[in-house]
């Protein structure tokens, strides 16, 4: 049984692992790594109970290719994993764009490179999560500040990973993965499921026209699916060679998503007329959210989708804010996108407090940072 | 029945020469309209399925043939 | 059911080189599932990458044509998530044994319930005939130029080794016992092995003086030894791989229970 509608007290890999159940997920690969590992842990207990089923496997690669597997016999798939786990992974994350799979990852991010500090937070795989693959290709990415958002995100990550047959990622971290909180459970949660080829659609979900989120083959059904990782037409034929094929399938992967942002973006926004904006996320956010609380002058835009970035509130938040400063747990990595889009809205003033080492930026560290930019 | 070598898929590997085991194939002389000298079925009265209905036995030229090229044929079936 | 059933006509005829031995093992594995009376609707083929993997793309049924080396996982899963669903795994030696070889011993080991067919025609074929783990020792590919300096793996024993329900070699000379073992394989349940020695004549003939087909097949033949006979043989079995002999035959046929089973999700399919 998924949770009933009520308040929990969970660690947020709970969270994650009871909104994955609420989801309607089915099967689980995962393989052992700090700090995500409550997550297979959580779920090889609790997915025989609601009649799925849980496999360790030999490595990352094997579990993200076997979600994929999974995903193509028509169930909701995941796997949980951290850092080194996701570079792992990344080949087969670009199959799964390509193929159009829908699946979900969560990665509870931890310290890098390499093995890095594998029980402290970071933000590091921010970038390797849109462009560790390969080729051009989107993913949506979610970044929850708690324990109640691990449930909410977790939740979205899956009806979107489902409406735009997208690999979808919750990114968290060892701090948001490893905190206590409260949960509290909505007794009205929208749930999306595929849209499968042959089946008379009645969601109201399926707001996605067909020539760019085509309906699922699932397998087994007599829909006799080729699916490919190499460039095919919509026949699933490969046309390795033929230039004008590729050029609509990838564009068509893209568009995807890059046009249906308006749908897939969240954002949470603070004194949204401020003249001094901080843009953060996750749990480098914390800090951030105490200095706004108590100082009127300061906004904060917090993104809970990351990827694709939501321009559109950073566009306006730019338009009228002086300073904007960005507080990220990495060396800067979002920083330069939202600078991008910032300097288009006519922002002058965008700097960085880049946050390392495992440990949130503190609310000194954000004003001290404030008051050297001259915002305060 | 008899093995009957269909131009459009042979590639010409002459693995149905090596296999047949009563040398019921030859080297082709004329290039196939795929540019490959395909396999002629020169002695199909060798074949052990000669004249035989029902199950078919030996069967190694249509079994080996690694471009599904060879099938059977009734022996009074025209083809080309 | 005709063969053309069986495959996708049109895609005909299929991308392998003039004399590849992959297509002898369609025709093959066409007979024991037409023999068996299967559906295509109820059997999905997944492959990595490859020559041997491009063959599921040419079955008229689902197809999944996944990423080099983890096709084994990918069955994995997909077995786990529609236990109802036949999964057969079309593979070659560097597919498998190379870059899958982890995911390879693993699936053995786990023993879920797929039939894999390894081509091993003892090079990389598509990527134009370098050296691959099958390579005979001092034989001849474009990144061995002064001859293989390692000695083969075995595909078949490891299998053996890692608990795989059935594991059985043929080669493309074989191809009446070839069928034969498909069938029995498609027929058990757990993870089966067929390992086929086929011809590159392309790639690996043309640099070892075999470059027809035929001379290639006549190799085999005169280099096959059935497994019980080579076990006596005085010879380190590990280099027994091609440098001197293709070892033959069936290697095991048992009955490990296999592991949707003990995790009680055989029952899933009824939801479906």
């Amino acid at each position: 049984m998924s949770l009933t509608p009520g308040e929990y007290f969970l660690q947020g890999n709970e969270a994650c692992v009871e909104a994955a159940l609420v989801s309607g997920l089915n099967f689980f690969a995962g393989y052992p790594i700090t700090p995500s590992t409550e997550i297979a842990e959580g779920l090889a207990r609790r997915l025989p109970e609601v009649g799925g089923a849980f496999l360790q496997m030999e490595d990352e690669i094997a579990c993200v290719s076997a979600i994929i597997g999974a995903s193509w016999g028509g169930v909701k798939s995941m796997t949980a994993t951290s850092g080194p786990g996701l570079s792992l992974m990344q080949e087969a994350i670009g199959y799964a764009a390509m193929s159009e799979t829908p699946m979900v990852i969560a990665n509870v991010m931890r310290g890098g490179p390499s093995t890095g500090q594998p029980t402290r937070a970071s933000q590091g795989d921010v970038m390797a999560t849109k462009w560790g693959s390969h080729g051009d290709y989107q993913v949506i990415a979610f970044a929850p500040a708690s324990v109640q958002e691990m449930f909410d995100l977790t939740i979205k990550a899956f009806n979107y990973a489902e409406k735009y047959r997208v690999p979808t990622f919750v990114l968290s971290d060892a701090e948001i993965g490893h905190m206590r909180g409260l949960l509290n459970v909505p007794s009205n949660i929208k749930i999306v499921n595929r849209k499968e080829k042959g089946v008379r659609r009645t969601d109201e979900a399926y707001d996605v026209p067909d020539d760019l989120v085509p309906p699922f083959p699932t397998f087994g059904k007599g829909n006799k699916a080729a699916v490919t990782g190499m460039t095919h037409g919509p026949d699933s034929r490969i046309e390795p060679e033929d230039p004008k094929i590729h050029q609509e399938l990838v564009s068509r992967l893209n568009d995807k998503i890059t046009k249906n942002r308006r749908d897939i973006n969240k954002w949470d926004l603070l004194c949204p007329d401020s003249k001094h904006m901080i843009i953060s996320y996750g749990s480098a956010s914390f800090g951030a959210r105490e200095v706004a609380a108590e100082d009127d002058r300061i906004g904060l835009l917090r993104l809970k989708t990351i990827w694709p970035l939501p321009e559109e509130p950073i566009r306006e938040a730019a338009s009228k804010a002086e300073h904007i400063l960005v507080c990220e747990m990495n060396m800067g990595q979002l920083y330069h996108d939202i600078k991008r889009v910032a300097l288009e809205a006519g922002c002058k003033k965008i700097e960085l407090l880049p946050k390392i080492g495992g440990e949130p930026p503190t609310p000194g560290e954000v004003r001290h940072k404030l008051r050297e930019m001259g915002a305060i | 029945m008899k093995p009957v070598v269909d131009l459009k898929y042979c590639k010409g590997c002459n693995i149905c020469i090596y296999m047949c085991p009563k040398k019921c194939y030859s080297k082709g002389v004329d290039i196939s309209p795929r540019g490959y000298f395909a396999a002629v079925v020169s002695e199909p009265q060798n074949c052990y399925n000669h004249k035989r209905e029902g199950k078919l036995i030996c069967e190694l030229c249509v079994l080996s043939c690694p471009d599904q090229a060879i099938s059977w044929h009734p022996e009074g079936e025209e083809t080309k | 059911m005709e063969v053309f059933d069986f495959y996708r006509k049109d895609r005909w005829p299929h991308v392998f080189c003039p004399g590849c031995g992959n297509g002898t093992v369609m025709n093959c594995f066409y007979r024991a599932f037409n023999e068996l009376g299967w559906n295509l609707d109820n059997t999905v083929f997944v492959s990595g990458i490859g020559c041997s993997s491009r063959i599921p793309l040419y079955i008229n049924a689902d197809a999944l044509h996944t990423t080099h080396g983890r096709a084994v996982a990918f069955a994995s899963g997909l077995k786990l998530a529609r236990p109802e669903l036949d999964i057969v795994v079309f593979t070659g030696d560097g597919d498998l044994g190379a870059i899958g070889g982890n995911h390879f011993i693993n699936g053995c080991r786990r023993n879920i319930d797929m039939d894999v067919i390894c081509i091993n025609n003892n090079i990389y074929g598509m990527t134009g005939g370098q050296a691959s783990i099958t390579t005979p020792h001092d034989f001849q590919s474009t990144t061995t130029p002064y001859g293989n300096r390692e000695y083969p793996f075995d595909l078949a024993e490891i299998a053996v080794a890692a608990g795989a329900n059935y594991v059985a070699r043929w080669t493309t000379r074989h191809v009446h016992e070839l069928t034969k073992s498909i069938k029995i394989a498609l027929e058990k349940k757990g993870f089966n092995l067929i390992e086929v020695v086929s011809q590159c004549p392309t790639n690996f003939g043309r640099r070892n003086k075999m470059g027809d087909a035929s001379i290639m097949l006549e190799w085999f033949k005169e280099n096959s030894v059935r497994r019980e006979k080579a076990r006596s043989a005085a010879v380190d079995h590990v280099d027994l791989n091609l440098a001197g002999q293709v070892t033959i035959g069936e290697f095991v046929n048992r009955d490990r229970e296999c592991y949707q089973e003990r995790i009680g999700v055989e029952k899933h399919g009824e939801k479906h």
